[in-house]
């Protein structure tokens, strides 16, 4: 079965309509890519499946559960974490701190205990060791003291996505995790994802601009346009689409 | 020339500093590390106040075993009678009312502050919440003025009284007093402070930067939000009733919008999201409270027509456009997060890159 499902996912912002009768599947542990022309609906389509925007109709399944309706907070607990299009660390946050905040059921995080070190220091201490281990895999463990703010552009990248990991999340939803990042730099965040999927057996859905690279590491590959699914298939199939390229390429 | 008694404006200072401190560090932790915008905070120190009044007038009796005089209208003397007879021959009594009254304020104002935060944030963005206190503070202060039973509407009511009225000597009634405010600033001070430097310090910051991102992260903000402004109300009404035991009275005049500004200045200028700023900031303006009365008593007799109010509130002005200009941040900026997990890291991080 799939890991995430959806049916008919349907989007208007007054009388545009963003999101239009959008199918679709990702398997668990693939690795797919939507694409699609600027404004074609695909951030949109991310925001109604993280619960950040409200749908107007059509419904989400996620792990067999129907998660359509749930806000933002209750979908990350479910298993769903997001990477945003625009950057979205806490700049006045040490890179610790931002990969510690996503953990759930934090002791510390309750009022009630958090001025009673005794109740969180263990559990604390453990998360710490944990996202000192993310935080090594993403190559930023060295930078762990500093502020987030202080940051190349490349490593805010994936810090961000260290940071969605430490939700231990089963689908991470990225929405160009290579904009504005050096080409080399670019190829490793890609190689980085890959890496997690082995490891962790995250499944990816992923937006992307940079066909070259992603068309090397994904399993299949959605094509959006004016808020409709124009295709679907792998990475192959779409790089020779008719229709894709016209719309896509435009040639 | 005026006469300044050194002993009695230290002890003043500082009992007005535990006071301020208070309400600043109430405000920091809900502005300065929540990023909620409370302009309500007049509101919430008045419900200490008026609590206050209305202990002080009529449970204050009853624990004293004595029938309660109506505090208001032609009675009012009497009323005062009974309370000074009262705080002088049975300390006990005074004691009790006094922690009955600081829990029974706390309580209330932190569910105000619950409920209010709980309702606005959920429907609107957090600045409708500033709006809803500055406005609601203000409605509540012209309602309790009218309401004539509860705290005598115009005139007040000052039959409330320092807990160690008892002592025949006043000065060193009033060093307790002082020592009272300063513990309870010092024991809201170590509390905020744990609070910052916790997980849920780290969520509360995380709500204050980015909001969205934050309920992206899997955590429930509406809660969150509200939590904090129970604690930062609570808090508020703690100083409120420390606040009308200093003046000796409770008036709704004294909790008007110019108060919330006031404790608005403190955090500013302390340093926002700090705690020591905010007791810095509640340090500075006590002081500049005094020096400037005095300057103005001085203006006075020079034959200058120009008001205490006025001196104070030009001093304010011109401090906050300083700040904003030249230190934004205030003079203590905000501090790093500090829970153990920094020290665990460390530990595990082979030789820090560059
Ligand atoms: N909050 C909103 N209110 C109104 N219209 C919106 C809103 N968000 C998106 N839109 C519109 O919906 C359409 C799809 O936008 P979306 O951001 O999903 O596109 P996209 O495929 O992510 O584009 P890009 O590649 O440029 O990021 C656009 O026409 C956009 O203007
Ligand atoms: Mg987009």
């Amino acid at each position: 079965m799939p890991l995430l499902q959806l049916f008919n996912l349907r989007k208007d912002f007054g009388g545009l309509r963003a999101v239009d009768d959008v199918s679709l599947e990702v398997a668990t542990g693939a690795i797919v890519g939507l694409i699609g022309p600027n404004g074609s609906g695909k951030s949109t389509l991310l925001n109604l499946i993280a619960g950040s925007a409200e749908r107007t109709a059509g419904r989400i399944i996620f792990d067999g559960d129907e998660i359509s309706g749930l806000s933002a907070d209750q979908v990350f607990q479910r298993g769903i974490a997001r990477g945003y299009q625009d950057p979205s660390l806490y700049l006045k946050m040490t890179t610790l701190d931002n990969a510690l905040l996503p953990v759930k059921s934090q002791r510390g995080e309750h009022p009630w205990y958090a001025p009673w070190r005794r109740f969180w220091q263990k559990q604390e201490a453990e998360n710490a060791r944990a996202a000192a281990g993310v935080l090594e895999q993403v190559q930023l463990l060295g930078h762990y003291d500093s502020l987030a703010s202080d940051l190349s552009g490349g490593q805010m990248k994936l810090l961000e996505m260290g940071r969605s990991l430490m939700g231990s999340p089963k689908l991470l939803l990225l929405d160009e995790p290579t904009a504005g990042v050096a080409p080399n730099l670019a190829y490793e965040i890609f190689e980085e994802i890959s890496r997690l999927r082995q490891q962790h057996g995250i499944t990816f859905l992923i937006v992307e601009h940079r066909l070259e690279i992603l068309f090397d590491f994904v399993d299949s590959v959605y094509v959006m346009h004016l808020g409709n699914l124009l295709a679907h298939g792998s990475a192959d199939d779409i790089a020779s689409n008719e229709t894709v390229r016209e719309v896509y390429f435009g040639d | 020339m005026i006469n300044i008694d050194l002993g009695a404006t230290a002890i003043s200072v500082l009992t007005l500093f535990g006071i301020y401190a208070l309400m600043s560090i109430s405000l920091n932790l809900e502005y300065g590390v929540a990023g909620v915008p409370n302009f309500g905070q007049a509101l919430f120190v008045s419900i200490g106040a008026y609590v206050a009044g209305v202990t002080y007038t009529r449970l204050l009796p009853l624990l004293a075993g004595m029938e309660s005089v109506h505090p208001c209208g032609p009675t009012m003397g009497q009323a005062l009678q009974l309370r000074s007879e009262i705080m002088a021959t049975q300390p006990v009594a005074g004691f009790i009312n006094l922690a009955l009254t600081l829990v029974i304020a706390a309580i209330l104002s932190g569910a105000v502050g619950f409920a209010v935060s709980y309702v606005t944030l959920r429907l609107k963005e957090e600045w409708f919440l500033a709006l809803v206190l500055l406005v609601g503070g203000e409605t509540v202060r012209i309602v309790v003025r009218g309401a004539d039973d509860l705290i005598c509407s115009h005139n007040g009511i000052s039959s409330v009284a320092q807990p160690f009225y008892f002592l025949d000597d006043v000065q060193m009634s009033s060093i307790l007093f002082m020592l009272l405010a300063l513990a309870l600033a010092l024991i809201a001070y170590l509390y905020s402070q744990r609070l910052t430097h916790s997980p849920y310090g780290r969520m509360l910051k995380g709500l204050r930067e980015n909001e969205e991102v934050t309920r992206g992260l899997g955590k429930g903000i509406s809660l969150a939000r509200a939590q904090i402004m129970l604690i930062g109300s609570a808090i508020a009404a703690i100083g409120g009733v420390l606040f009308a035991l200093n003046t000796g009275f409770v008036n709704t005049n004294d909790y008007v919008v110019t108060l919330t500004l006031d404790v608005w200045v403190m955090v500013v200028l302390g340093g926002i999201g700090n705690n020591r700023g905010a007791l810095l900031g509640a340090a500075l303006i006590a002081i500049m409270d005094r020096v400037t009365q005095v300057a103005a008593i001085a203006l006075n007799m020079s034959g200058s027509p120009i008001e205490f109010n006025y001196v104070r509130f030009i001093a304010f002005g011109i401090i906050l456009l300083l700040m904003l200009r030249y230190r934004p941040a205030g003079l203590l900026p905000e501090s790093r997060l500090t829970t153990i997990a920094h020290e665990t890291a460390k530990r595990l991080t082979p030789g820090k890159t560059i």
